[in-house]
C-alpha cells in the first residue's frame, strides 16, 4: 500500500511538473492543478495513514490515522483552490489581451 | 484581558479592519480614512508589543485557544519577531500614507485597501507564528494579496508580472509544504521550538536535509536571492508603489527572517553548508545586482535590483553567523526597509508627474526640475542606499564591515566594497537623470503628482537613524545573541506549559 501510494504521487509529480513547464498557458495551468494534488496526496501519507480506518474511533483499538496531516490537507486544499481560481482569472485576463495561449508570445515585460 | 494576548493584536486589528473597511466599498474616502486609523492602531499594538518585550525582556507566547504549546498553534513574539515586526508595520503604515495621497487610479479600486492590510496581516502573521504551517498560511496570504495589488495595477504589465510572480511563488509554497510533510514525517510536529528541540535530539533522519533543502529554495525564492531573482524586478517594477515599496522593502524580509530561523533555531547543528551558501549567494547578489542596476532603464527597476544586492548584504551576515554579523544584519534589515521604501516613493512620485505614469529613464528625463524637494529626498536616500555618513546606510555598511574584518573576511569584503561603489554608480546615474538634465519636452507634465508625506517621514527616520544609531545598534546586538541560543526560544514557547502545571 505504501509502495503503490509512492509510485503514484512520484508520477503525478512528475506529470505536473512536465505539464507545467508547457508553452501551453492552460496545460500548464492544468500541471499546477495536479501538482497541488500530488504534494497534498504526500501530505496526507507523511501522517501515518491506516487506508480506511478513521482518525478518530471510540473502540478500544489502538490503530487510527493520525488527524493533523488530514487537517493540514484540507487547509492547503483550500488555499490551493484560491490560488488556482485567480491563476485561471488572470489566464483570462492575459490570453484576452494578448490572444494567444503561447507563453512564448507573452512577453510585454521583457522590453 | 490577558496580557499575553497583544501578540494577537498587530494580526487581529489589521485582519478585523480589512473586512469592516470591505463594507465601506461605496464610501471611498471614508475606506480610505478607516485603512489610516486601522493601521495606525495596529502599529500602536507592534510598538507595545515591542515595548513589553523589551520591558520584560522576555518574549510574550500566547497559545492560540489554550491548546498548549506542541498540540496548538503558538504566536510568539520574541526578540526577532518582536523587531522584524514593528518594522513591518512601520513601514505599511507609511504605505498607506503614501496611498491615501496617490494619484493612481488603482487605490480607487474598491478593495485595494482591504487587500493592503491583508498583505500587513499575512506578513505580521508570519512573523509572529510560532508553527511551520502556520507560517505556510501568513505566507499564502501575503502573497495572494501582493499579486491582486499588482495585478490591479495601472501599469498594463501588471496583470502579466502578477501571473509570472504567481507561478512562482505556488512553486514555492509547493516546496514549503513538501518540506513541512518531511519535517513531520521525520519529527511528528510542526511547533518550531519543538521541532528544533527533536532535531537537536535526533539529528539522523534521512529526510531532515532534503526539509533543509526545500526550505531554502522556499526562503529564497522569498527573498529573490541571486538565482530565484528573476521575477523580482518584473513584479516590483509593475506593481502600484504604494504597493511596491512594500515588497521590496519589506516583503523580501521574510526570507530574511526564515532564514534566520533556520540557522539560529531550526537547523543550528546542520546550518554549516547553509550558511557557506549564502555567503556565496550574497557576495553573488551584491555584485550581479549592482551591475544589473546599472543596465537598466527605469527607475523603479533600477532600485528592484538594488534590492537583490542589499539583501545580498544581509544574507552575508546571517551567512557569518557571529553574533556581531547577525546584529549587524538586523540592523541592515531594519535601516534597508525605511531607505528602500522611501526611495520607490520617491520614484513612484516621480513617475506619477508624467503623462503615461513610467518610471522609464527616457520619460521621467528632467522631471526633477518641477519637484525639487523630492530631488534633495532622493538625494538623501542614494547616500543612505550607497552606505555615505550622516545616513543609517553608513552605519549597515560599518557593522557588516566590522564583523568581516573581525572574521578575516577579506575576499568577501573587497566584494562588498565593489558592490558599494555600484550602489554609487547607478544612485547618482539616477539622480542624474531625473534631476540635472534639461526636461526634453516640457509640456508633457502634471501639475500635480503624489504626496511626499510618506517619503519625507522616512528620509527623516533614515537620517534620524544615521546620527542616533545606538539604541538600533543595542537592540540588534542584544537580539543577535539572544539568538546565539536556540534554547532561549525553546525555553519561551514551551516552558510556560510546565509552569501552568500541565
Amino acid at each position: 500500500m505504501e509502495l503503490l501510494t509512492a509510485i503514484a504521487i512520484g508520477i503525478l509529480f512528475a506529470i505536473g511538473i512536465f505539464q507545467m513547464l508547457r508553452r501551453n498557458v492552460i496545460r500548464s495551468a492544468i500541471g499546477l492543478i495536479i501538482l497541488s494534488n500530488a504534494i497534498n496526496l504526500f501530505l496526507l501519507s507523511a501522517g501515518d495513514f491506516q487506508g480506511i480506518l478513521p482518525a478518530y474511533v471510540d473502540t478500544a483499538q489502538e490503530l487510527r490515522s493520525d488527524a493533523l496531516p488530514q487537517a493540514l490537507v484540507l487547509t492547503a486544499i483550500v488555499i490551493s483552490m484560491g490560488g488556482i481560481s485567480f491563476v485561471l482569472s488572470i489566464l483570462y485576463v492575459i490570453s484576452s489581451r494578448y490572444k494567444t495561449s503561447d507563453l512564448d508570445e507573452i512577453q510585454g515585460l521583457k522590453n | 484581558m490577558n496580557s499575553e494576548q497583544i501578540v494577537l493584536l498587530p494580526v487581529l486589528i489589521p485582519l478585523a479592519g480589512a473586512s469592516i473597511i470591505l463594507f465601506l466599498r461605496s464610501w471611498k474616502q471614508w475606506q480610505a480614512r478607516s485603512a489610516f486609523v486601522i493601521m495606525l492602531l495596529s502599529l500602536a499594538s507592534s510598538v507595545w508589543l515591542f515595548y513589553r518585550v523589551w520591558l520584560t525582556g522576555e518574549p510574550v507566547v500566547f497559545q492560540l485557544g489554550g491548546w498548549i504549546a506542541p498540540v496548538g498553534i503558538s504566536l510568539v513574539g520574541d526578540y526577532l519577531s518582536a523587531l522584524m515586526v514593528f518594522m513591518s508595520q512601520l513601514v505599511l503604515f507609511t504605505g498607506v500614507t503614501y496611498a491615501l495621497g496617490a494619484k493612481d487610479k488603482n487605490i480607487q479600486y474598491p478593495t485595494f485597501y482591504p487587500l493592503f492590510l491583508t498583505l500587513g496581516v499575512g506578513l505580521t502573521g508570519a512573523l509572529l507564528s510560532g508553527d511551520l504551517f502556520n507560517l505556510f498560511v501568513f505566507a499564502e496570504l501575503l502573497v495572494i494579496s501582493g499579486t491582486i495589488l499588482t495585478a490591479i495595477s495601472d501599469d498594463r504589465f501588471g496583470a502579466e508580472a502578477a501571473f509570472k510572480y504567481f507561478y512562482i511563488s505556488l512553486l514555492a509554497s509547493a516546496f514549503l509544504l513538501l518540506a513541512i510533510g518531511s519535517l513531520y514525517i521525520s519529527y511528528g510536529t510542526l511547533n518550531m521550538a519543538d521541532l528544533a528541540q527533536r532535531i537537536q535530539l535526533n539529528p539522523g533522519q534521512p529526510l531532515l536535509y532534503i526539509a533543509i533543502a526545500l526550505l531554502t529554495a522556499t526562503f529564497m525564492v522569498k527573498s529573490a536571492v541571486f538565482p530565484f531573482h528573476f521575477w523580482q524586478p518584473d513584479f516590483h517594477t509593475a506593481a502600484p508603489t504604494a504597493v511596491s515599496a512594500m515588497l521590496s522593502s519589506i516583503v523580501v524580509k521574510l526570507g530574511v527572517y526564515g532564514f534566520l530561523r533556520m540557522t539560529t533555531l531550526l537547523f543550528v547543528d546542520q546550518s554549516e553548508q547553509l550558511q557557506l551558501l549564502l555567503v556565496i549567494l550574497g557576495v553573488i547578489g551584491v555584485i550581479f545586482g549592482g551591475l544589473s542596476a546599472i543596465g537598466t532603464h527605469n527607475a523603479k527597476r533600477m532600485l528592484a535590483y538594488s534590492t537583490l544586492a542589499q539583501v545580498g548584504f544581509i544574507l552575508i551576515g546571517i551567512g557569518w553567523g557571529t553574533p556581531l554579523s547577525i546584529a549587524a544584519a538586523l540592523v541592515f534589515t531594519f535601516n534597508h526597509s525605511l531607505i528602500k521604501a522611501a526611495m520607490l516613493m520617491l520614484a513612484g512620485s516621480v513617475a506619477s508627474r508624467t503623462k503615461v505614469k513610467s518610471a522609464a529613464f527616457d520619460v521621467v528625463t528632467g522631471v526633477g526640475r518641477y519637484m525639487p524637494f523630492a530631488g534633495v529626498l532622493f538625494f538623501i536616500g542614494s547616500l543612505a542606499l550607497a552606505g555615505i555618513p550622516p545616513t543609517n546606510g553608513f552605519i549597515n555598511k560599518y557593522l557588516i564591515f566590522d564583523s568581516g574584518i573581525d572574521l578575516d573576511a577579506f575576499l568577501v569584503l573587497i566584494l562588498l566594497a565593489l558592490g558599494g561603489i555600484l550602489t554609487l554608480i547607478y544612485t547618482m546615474r539616477a539622480f542624474q537623470k531625473i534631476w540635472w538634465v534639461p526636461p526634453s519636452k516640457g509640456d508633457s507634465i502634471k501639475a500635480n503628482g503624489d504626496r511626499l508625506i510618506a517619503p519625507t517621514l522616512l528620509i527623516i527616520l533614515v537620517i534620524t537613524l544615521g546620527l542616533w544609531a545606538q539604541p538600533l545598534i543595542h537592540i540588534s546586538q542584544v537580539t543577535s545573541i539572544w539568538l546565539q541560543d536556540p534554547f532561549n526560544y525553546i525555553q519561551a514557547v514551551l516552558g510556560s506549559i510546565i509552569a501552568q502545571g500541565f
